[in-house]
């Protein structure tokens, strides 16, 4: 078994998983309840498909140059990806897109409970 | 055909599936933000898509597309939610109906209400749209400085029916917002 065969088998399977990452992504989109564990599903092929597929082609390719190039992309992905889900989810968070009765812990909401209390401000998450 | 032919395919499959799943989403969506991050992978999907391609023929023709869905991906999720967040189609009503309340609420008590928190009731001749993507936007900073922001639709959280428009939650929503008003006692035990 050559070098090739063995870097090709490598290549290939995580060519496989990153699709797999995809798919639990696009399941997950569908089935779960609401926004923020909709985000949580969203969130496998932004950074662990991509660098399956990223890892998979540059095996693929056999060029250490092009290996740049491929992380860079991926690093683009890994910086970004956090970023934006802050921002989405504190927006869905403000605009309660979000099912207050499905969370175990809300963490955020004891420190709206104490400065509505001391302000008079609403609480933002409810649950009468 | 070959092991890495048979990988090429089943990952297509598999990348296509996660791609309508998320169209469905995209379809089915209850708010812009859903569709927002569903568009999202939609996106990297295609770029997967390209990376798969590049890799089973190896080619380099579409690197600089998967360098760019990155950026492309960050800046349409920051901006839709950023301006598009209240404008959701469950909520326009309720949103309307708590400003009006909010509006009600601080004619009877001005005293109660600091500088900064009366800020967002006194734009209300500027019209509803850029009152509320003000007060949206900016809820967090009225918070620590004492900001008021009025209850929105509550009831469908707790009904479990997230997608469609409850009509229940416009007839209960001032009648349980009235009394939190008073103080903190009505809020203490709520959750």
């Amino acid at each position: 078994m050559s070098l090739d065969a063995v870097l090709d088998g490598v290549a290939a399977i995580f060519m496989v998983v990153g699709g797999l990452m995809s798919l639990a992504a696009g399941i997950g989109l569908v089935r779960f309840p609401d926004l923020h564990s909709r985000m949580h599903a969203a969130t496998k092929p932004q950074v662990l498909g991509l660098l399956m597929l990223v890892l998979s082609a540059a095996i693929m390719w056999r060029a250490w140059e092009w290996v740049a190039v491929a992380l860079l992309a991926w690093g683009l992905m890994i910086l970004t990806a956090p970023v934006s889900a802050h921002v989405v989810g504190r927006a869905g968070y403000r605009t309660k897109h979000m099912r207050a009765d499905l969370l175990t812990h809300d963490e955020l909401a004891a420190t709206v409970e104490r400065i509505s209390r001391q302000k008079g401000v609403r609480r933002e998450v409810s649950g009468d | 055909m070959t092991m890495l032919e048979a990988a090429y395919w089943i990952t297509q499959v598999l990348l296509a599936a996660g791609a309508l799943c998320a169209v469905y989403r995209v379809y089915r969506g209850p708010s812009v933000l859903d569709r927002v991050i569903s568009v999202d992978v939609i996106l990297i999907i295609v770029g997967s898509v390209m990376l798969a391609d590049m890799a089973f023929r190896r080619h380099q023709d579409f690197i600089l597309f998967v360098v760019v869905t990155a950026v492309i991906g960050f800046l349409g999720a920051v901006a839709i939610a950023r301006y598009v967040a209240v404008r959701t189609p469950d909520s326009a009503e309720a949103a309307l109906q708590a400003d009006q309340q909010a509006a009600a609420l601080d004619g009877e008590r001005p005293g109660q209400e600091s500088a900064p928190a009366r800020e967002p009731a006194g734009g209300a001749a500027e019209g509803q749209v850029s009152q509320e993507e003000n007060e949206s936007t900016s809820w967090f900073t009225a918070l620590t400085k004492s900001g008021f922001r009025p209850r929105r639709t509550d009831q469908q959280h707790r009904d479990g029916q997230h997608d469609g428009a409850p009509p229940d939650a416009d007839q209960s929503g001032p009648e349980q917002n009235t009394p939190g008003r008073d103080g903190s006692g009505g809020r203490g035990g709520q959750r």
